[in-house]
């Protein structure tokens, strides 16, 4: 019967480990092997092995520290705040059970558009000085006018806000489900124990959806870390440098200033990252969930 | 304050965040229908007199994106399906049966989805060369499913396990074999969680933008390529891309609009599931 | 929206709209003309072609790859490639790639030599870097063989000399010239006259009369220069400003960008832009500025002369008739320095030699002074070129003709500029450009921004590039 077993698995698991391996194991090693190597388009004089070179080079690259920097922030605070707002919406949307189907299309849009559009849509139809909606906004509230993604400290807070913007519907949407779930009777025990609203919170309510949101915070992780398409669009990383997270900074390297080797390094430490964040989040998981 | 003023505040609110989430989108709608000349407007117009040319233009001009159209749902549908086709199985197996190297294999699928793009778009340009696939249908699916595999995978196991282990094993002892077990008695089960993971793998290959500049070309390019016809050197033609934009993006938000309940019913079941990229 | 019943000054029509309405000549033109209409393609069409002493023939039914960016210029060519098919059988497949990803797309196919694009529009700083890799052919030997090209007829010195030299390496051309541009001082003549003022001489001129007429709280801004991050974007006035205060790249043999004219050219840069330009300049290229000036919100700017047909539009543009043209103003150092921006066609080192002669045939025939002539003011439809490639079109009845409509002294402008003005060390030609480029970019945008203050910004730029040269 095990037998049985292990066959029947192995034929269903099989072609699509294989296919995988193929794809994406050979690419891996041409992408770590690059990284070892000194390869720069525009001086292919200089190509040949350098074992970690580039990866000490980056030790020492302030622009490299600068994006890893970045990389944190944007990702920390991205994530937070769609959940913070994700969970007070659905907080919400709860009580008033008239609006939600509302809510749930207009929740929808974000999350289905291209990111490439979304970034191209913020940066000319709504960040835009003198054309941009939030000009318009701000102009009408006597807020004054700002250059919001010309001013370095406002296009990292305006890529983030795009990024949120996107996101945080999904938060939102999964959050209220698995509200929508949770039995009434407990909240009934809590009142008549003379529990306040924020204790009926704190010790129930989110104890309970707790798996959830830690669902939510990897998922998000993971796409945040990943972020290319929209901050590329709206911004190309700059003005400068300080949008240029991780991701982008690679890019640019590989592609624009054609030093592939030094371009491979830091994909190779996005990966590392990438790989150490999600482990971490996903023992979190195990160990918290019942 | 009293129960009728909490629940207009409540309603108040929503509606501002409603509006926040719907009006870059809406304000896009509108763009598209403007004349270039009443886009620069200042203060910008809501009034105005909307003119279809724009769509014209898009749809059956000389830079139409009709044909990219066309391209997008190729590449996409093949991508879905066979990622499906693939995934199904391997999500089952990974779920519910026992063989070697179970665990670790598992990992590994999920590992694959962090690979950078970035650092994949030359060997794959390459590889890609070599073959003879660049701009071709078969070459673009077979890179979207570098991505979308791993996550569809990943997404059906959660759904795989959801389902209480008797159901198999009334299967099994029936002397029903293990194939008709899962066809016939699983798999209905999870056809929730499939049509999620459909609606989802179908969203983010709709929308890859980066494999399809590089890898694709001249025959094979998909909407979100196509859509920067409009921003030439000498030019941005603000209506044109915004019309551009809502055709690429039409598909995808009809199907979110259709799939909605679908998407938030497939989410109330255990943990959450579902995800997006970048 | 119909424009058949304008008066016929071409740079008044809609440009894109336009195309649309063309007949079959628009529908042809998508996709590289899978449809050819050899019936089309007349004899006496071609009869300007067949006059030159070459068997254009001689590769027929071969197929090539072209790729472009997205521009009219572009696209009048393409329209007219059914004529190419039938003059020599040689089937051309265009491709139109974003001008953000056309660099990397074509140095993906050159380097891994997979002979995917027989030719693209290249930009001319990276020829260094082609010829340094071997990527692509030197052209002398296409040139002076006389079963390819016939001297009398394709006058390859009657190209304009600066774009000929933005092309070459070591004095071999590696590139033919297509379509280039030059910078300019384009002004409002109307307020310009309504305060006295003159179109600047001198780089103080040119802040006094910015000063004159800035007035922010009307909407109108006296100055605007490119502030966009890229090496084609701010990192294309940039080097003018440099050289005019004297500077030079090179010390010896190392790349020096932080030099004290650097820094005072820096300096000026994003003094001129923060006391008169619109606060958004420091995220605009040329197309938002040229947007911005057909409204009317900005009294002067500096950048290429092709802006006029997008300032000149009527559709969009409330300024038509108010515009005047100028050469560049003199630097503290006593030059005036123009742009020789160009997009050539190279030929692919990795293709077969059948196919390297079919692009040969290509590139004559779109450089050829009849193509130029029929992208521009023989073409049917409204976006007529201005940026042609040759002395003798420039200085033609024809060219002068229809590029009237655009402004006071346009052509003479240029023209001048084009003479006189241009300097083939106008930017460092090295093949490290691309990574320079863009670290310059980077630079100058902190400055801009207010995130450095310039020195600082150079200082950090020349270690980064003393890095990338050293590699």
């Amino acid at each position: 019967m095990e037998d049985q077993e292990k066959r029947f698995a192995l034929i269903l698991f099989l072609p699509s480990f294989l296919l995988l391996l193929l794809i994406t194991t050979a690419p891996l090693v041409f992408l770590a092997w690059n990284s070892l190597q000194k390869l720069d388009l525009g001086m292919p004089w200089i190509s040949g092995f350098t074992g970690f070179g580039n990866y000490v080079k980056m030790g020492e690259d302030p622009r490299f520290w600068n994006s890893l920097s970045l990389t944190i922030i944007y990702t920390f605070s991205t994530v937070v705040l769609q959940i913070l707002i994700g969970l007070s919406l659905a907080l919400l949307v709860l009580k008033i059970p008239r609006g939600q189907a509302i809510m749930r299309i207009a929740a929808i849009l974000p999350i289905v558009l291209a990111p490439v559009v979304v970034g191209l849509f913020w940066r000319t139809l709504v960040l835009a000085p003198d054309f941009g909606l939030v000009d318009l906004v701000t102009r009408a509230l006597d807020l004054g006018n700002y250059n919001w993604l010309g001013d370095p400290q406002l296009a990292l807070i305006s890529v983030i806000a795009i990024h949120t913007w996107q996101w945080t519907p999904f938060a939102f949407l999964v959050l209220l489900a698995t509200l929508a779930t949770l039995p009434p009777d407990v909240f009934e025990a809590a009142r008549l124990d003379r529990a306040n609203a924020w204790q009926r919170f704190w010790h129930i309510t989110l104890p309970l959806i707790r798996p959830a949101i830690v669902m939510v915070i990897i998922l998000r992780t993971m796409t945040a870390l990943s972020a290319f398409a929209a901050i590329f669009a709206a911004t190309g990383g700059g003005p400068g440098t300080s949008t240029e997270i991780l991701n982008l900074y690679a890019y640019r390297t590989s592609f624009t200033e054609l030093n592939i080797g030094y371009g491979s390094a830091l994909a190779m430490v996005l990966l590392g990252i990438t790989m150490l964040v999600s482990w971490t989040l996903f023992r979190h998981r195990r160990k918290g969930s019942t | 304050m009293n129960r009728f003023g909490r629940q207009v505040t409540l309603y108040v609110v929503s509606g501002l965040l409603v509006s926040v989430w719907a009006f870059p989108v809406l304000w896009a709608f509108l763009t598209s229908f403007k004349t270039e000349r009443d886009v620069l407007a200042y203060p910008p117009m809501f009034f105005f007199t909307p003119t279809l040319s724009n769509y014209k233009e898009v749809l059956f001009g000389t830079s139409s994106i009709l044909p990219n159209l066309w391209s997008s749902l190729v590449v996409t549908c093949s991508a879905t399906f066979l990622t499906l086709c693939f995934a199904i199985p391997a999500a089952y197996s990974l779920a519910r049966l026992r063989y070697p190297f179970r665990r670790s294999s598992g990992f590994y699928i999920l590992a694959t989805q962090m690979l950078p793009p970035v650092g994949l778009v030359i060997p794959y340009y390459l590889a890609l060369q070599r073959f003879g696939w660049l701009d071709t249908y078969s070459g673009l699916v077979i890179i979207y499913l570098t991505f979308s595999l791993p996550f569809a995978i990943w997404l059906l196991v959660s759904y795989f396990e959801d389902i209480p282990y008797e159901m198999e094993e009334a299967a099994l002892l029936d002397r029903a074999g293990r194939w008709r077990a899962l066809w016939f008695i699983v798999l209905p089960q999870v056809g929730g969680g499939i049509a999620v993971t459909t609606v989802f793998v179908f969203l983010n290959a709709w929308n890859e933008f980066m494999f399809a500049v590089v890898l694709g070309g001249n025959r094979v390019r998909p909407v979100t390529v196509a859509m920067f016809n409009f921003i030439s050197v000498e030019q941005t033609q603000w209506a044109k891309v915004a019309a551009g934009a809502m055709v690429a993006m039409a598909p995808v938000i009809l199907l979110g609009l259709l799939a909605q309940r679908h998407i938030v019913k497939g989410l109330t079941v255990g943990a959450v599931k579902g995800g997006g990229r970048r | 929206m119909d424009k058949n019943n304008l008066p016929n000054s071409p740079l008044n029509q809609p440009r894109r709209e336009f195309i649309a309405k063309t007949t079959a000549f628009g529908i042809a033109a998508m996709g590289g003309a899978s449809l050819s209409h050899p019936a089309l393609a007349q004899a006496s069409e071609l009869a300007a072609y067949t006059s030159a002493k070459i068997n254009w023939r001689q590769v027929q039914g071969e197929s090539i790859n072209l790729a472009v960016i997205p521009a009219s210029y572009f696209d009048n060519l393409l329209g007219l490639l059914p004529q190419f098919e039938a003059l020599t059988g040689i089937k051309v497949n265009a491709e139109k790639v974003p001008p953000g990803q056309i660099r990397q797309k074509a140095m993906l196919d050159l380097s891994s030599k997979t002979g995917t694009y027989a030719t693209h529009a290249a930009d001319p700083m990276y020829y260094p870097l082609y010829v340094a890799n071997k990527w692509v052919e030197p052209l002398d030997k296409y040139l002076n063989d006389a079963t390819l090209t016939d001297p009398g007829w394709f006058n390859y010195n009657d190209i304009l000399k600066a774009w000929r030299e933005a092309d070459s390496v070591d004095g071999k051309p590696y590139g033919i010239p297509y379509d280039g541009e030059v910078t300019v001082q384009v002004y409002r003549k109307d307020l310009y006259a309504a305060k006295g003022l003159k179109p600047a001489d001198t780089y103080e001129q040119l802040l006094s009369n910015a000063k004159a007429l800035n007035d922010p709280a009307n909407r109108l801004y006296g100055l605007a220069m490119r502030g966009f991050a890229g090496a084609g974007q701010n990192m294309y006035i940039y080097p003018s400003l440099f050289r005019g205060f004297g500077g030079n790249w090179f010390s010896g043999k190392d790349l020096v960008v932080n030099s004290a004219e650097a820094v005072s050219a820096l300096d000026w840069y994003v003094g001129a832009l923060s006391q008169f330009a619109p606060p958004a300049v420091r995220n605009w290229n040329w197309p938002d500025i040229a947007d911005a000036f057909s409204q009317g919100t900005v009294a002067c700017y500096l950048d290429a002369h092709s802006s006029a047909a997008v300032i000149n539009n009527p559709e969009k543009s409330k300024v038509v008739g108010k515009i005047g043209y100028a050469r560049w103003p003199r630097g503290p150092a006593g030059k005036r320095v123009t742009s020789i921006w160009n997009w050539g066609f190279p030929i692919n080192a990795a293709l077969s030699e059948r196919a390297k002669k079919a692009t040969w045939l290509f590139i004559t025939w779109a450089t050829s002074a009849e193509t130029q002539a029929r992208t521009s003011w023989k073409f049917e439809g409204p976006a007529k070129r201005s940026g042609v490639n040759r002395t003798s079109l420039w200085r033609s009845s024809e060219f002068a003709n229809t590029m009237r409509g655009s402004g006071d002294n346009f052509i003479q402008a240029a023209l001048e500029s084009l003479d006189q003005d241009t300097d083939v060390d106008w930017r460092p030609r090295v093949p490290q450009w691309p990574a320079i480029g863009d670290t310059m970019a980077t630079a100058i945008q902190s400055a801009l921004v207010g995130q450095k203050k310039s020195k600082e910004a150079l200082d950090e730029a020349q270690v980064r590039i003393t890095q990338i040269m050293r590699g």
